[in-house]
């Protein structure tokens, strides 16, 4: 939104810091760790963002001085020792509640950045237990295929003992034997599996909770991840 | 005025930035505490719709016709906030007030003159069209939701009954205002066509970070009151045209042209309607079921699901336009757009490449009107 202003001036703002994204190097070449790059942007805004603001206090205490010297010139002083005005008392207030408002305005940026940055981590990391987890299905879906098979053969291929009645009943056994290894195969698959991801889960409900910690010892105690 | 004055005048403060709407604000703020109850805790996005909004007034101020058109809209806008007459005063004071500390010595008293009679005029056609706008409806909807269904992973359906009655055209939107973010109004397209009990249905998806999708999935529940603020938009249906129809939906762009589709199975005109359906992946297409069931009762009305990164996926995938380019020849339909701003600018410059005259792309297009 504060594009069109920013293009008269072509000038560098904060907006601009947080919102650039640079195109990733060709493969085979080499580029600068997005992470690093990243929190330095970071720092970058944050500086940018101080800088800004003591431009703002600083203009509006230029401004108090300079009304200040001229109502000294009209009542016919110096410009020394000139009273504080009630002009004056207004300029400040206007320049407190400027502060306390942009103090406000960081923080409800930074909340909804980490909230941001935490629903994102969580998509893409629900992703990629759900497609390791479709891979995963796969592959034992083709083994227990190819193990029940060669079970099949072997009861197919074991010595035939009364010719007509016995093919239909080893057809059935070589079926009975398919369906049992593939079963076997699956459940222990499967098992296995479950467990792994539980066990991963739990790593990352740890890390999580610690993030939070660090997080909130960062920001002072005062912050609850409830309040995003 | 001296509209040439004033502009330069205008120009000359622009350069201080983020600062003049500061000014501005803790100016008003303080002269006027209890107005301060009208805004967002972050009034960072509110000062950037100041500066564009007064800068948009400034750069119009001697083309008095195209200016009112755009001042009565906002005049309109600003009743769901709660603005009324004496608050244009208050504002006029702090603008003038804002502007003569920045002029430094450049502030005369014939720039005051000008200042003043511009602001006066602004806020007179703004006043107007507010007041000519109460007489038909109220500034905003006491909405109760009567539930909050959990689609697919990232997607709500919301049912609100408004009160009063909130009469809409199918596929427009109306902004809404959860407690939990007071001051944070956001634009929802409405996802049926009107109905008889007056209810309205929202597909909300939760975007990372976003305060308000965020609020209205996890932290509202059944009865529980939202506000409403007056339907908007021109994504609405020519039935006149008599030309069938494409529908291009992209994730819960789906709403608006879902309510289009109810609409025409109501009404008499029965256009072919081809609505390709498009997400990421098949989990993502929430609606799926109930669309297809649609599609099952009207012959007119196909419904073709597309995935645009989802290689399981039985059916059309691909980037979008590709996959409704591919599907046939589109110059003789009427094209409704709704979705990712991507997705619908390609979809439209494609269509329009292949001989769609512009006339029949529709799209949403909220113009001036801020949420």
């Amino acid at each position: 939104m504060t594009i069109a202003w920013q293009d008269e001036q072509k000038r560098l703002t904060p907006d601009d810091v947080q919102s650039v994204t640079f195109p990733l190097s060709r493969l085979g070449r080499r580029g600068f760790d997005e992470d690093h790059v990243r929190v330095f942007l970071q720092e970058v805004e944050r500086e940018l963002v101080t800088l800004l603001n003591e431009k703002v206090s600083l203009f509006n205490e230029v401004e108090r001085l300079r009304r200040r010297i001229i109502a000294g010139m009209k009542s016919g002083g110096n410009g020394d020792g000139v009273l504080f005005g009630r002009e004056d008392a207004h300029v400040h207030a206007v320049r407190i509640l400027s502060n306390a408002q942009l103090t406000a305005d960081r923080y409800v940026a930074d909340a909804q950045a980490y909230s941001h940055r935490l629903t994102e981590e969580a998509r893409s990391r629900r992703d990629e237990i759900l497609s390791e987890a479709q891979q995963h299905a796969d592959m034992v879906l083709e083994e227990a295929q190819s193990r029940a098979r060669e079970a099949a053969l072997a009861t197919l291929n074991a010595p035939p003992v009364a010719p007509q009645m016995e093919a239909d009943r080893s057809a059935l056994r070589a079926e009975l034997a398919y369906l049992r290894t593939f079963g076997e195969v699956y459940r222990t698959h499967l098992r296995a599996y479950t467990e792994g991801m539980l066990r991963s889960i739990t790593e990352w409900e740890r890390s999580e909770a610690g993030a939070i910690e660090q997080a909130s010892a960062e920001a002072g105690g005062t912050f609850r991840p409830g309040e995003l | 005025v001296d509209a040439l004055r004033l502009k330069d005048s205008f120009a000359r403060i622009a350069m201080h930035g983020d600062e003049v709407p500061l000014f501005f604000y803790s100016d008003l703020f303080i002269k006027h505490p209890e107005v301060r109850e009208m805004f967002p805790i972050s009034m960072k996005a509110q000062r950037d719709h100041l500066v564009v909004a007064l800068g948009q007034i400034i750069s119009q101020v001697d083309r008095a016709d195209e200016l009112a058109a755009f001042l009565e809209g906002l005049g309109r806008d600003h009743r769901k906030f709660g603005a009324v007459a004496e608050h244009y005063d208050n504002v006029g004071d702090s603008l003038l007030e804002t502007v003569a500390h920045f002029s430094g010595d450049a502030w005369t008293p014939e720039l005051a003159a000008d200042w003043l009679d511009a602001y006066s005029v602004i806020a007179g056609i703004m006043i107007r069209a507010a007041t000519k706008d109460e007489a038909t409806r109220p500034a905003s909807w006491r909405g109760t939701i009567l539930s909050c269904e959990r689609k697919a992973f990232d997607i709500s359906v919301l049912r609100v009954r408004p009160e009063p009655r909130l009469d809409f055209l199918p596929g427009q939107s109306v902004a809404i205002e959860s407690p939990a973010r007071p001051r944070l109004w956001r634009y929802y397209s409405v996802a049926n066509a009107p109905r008889e009990d007056g209810t309205l249905e929202f597909h909300v998806r939760l975007i990372d970070g976003g305060a308000v999708s965020m609020a209205l999935t996890y932290l509202q529940t059944a009865g529980d009151t939202i506000r409403l603020g007056p339907p908007v938009g021109v994504l609405t249906l020519d039935t006149t045209s008599g030309r069938d129809i494409l529908m291009v939906a992209g994730s819960t762009g789906l709403a608006p042209l879902k309510a289009m589709t109810e609409q025409l199975a109501a009404g008499p005109e029965r256009p072919k309607v081809h609505l390709f359906f498009c997400a990421r992946t098949a989990e993502a297409l929430y609606d799926l079921t109930a669309m297809n069931k649609l599609a099952a009762e009207h012959d007119w009305l196909t419904v073709v699901p597309v995935t645009t990164a989802d290689p399981r996926f039985d059916g059309e995938r691909g980037s979008v336009p590709d996959v409704v380019m591919r599907a046939g020849s589109w110059t003789g339909h009427d094209a409704y757009l709704a979705g990712p701003t991507e997705m619908v600018r390609e979809t439209s410059a494609r269509l329009i490449s292949a001989g769609t005259p512009r006339g029949q792309i529709h799209v949403e297009d909220f113009g001036w009107s801020e949420p």
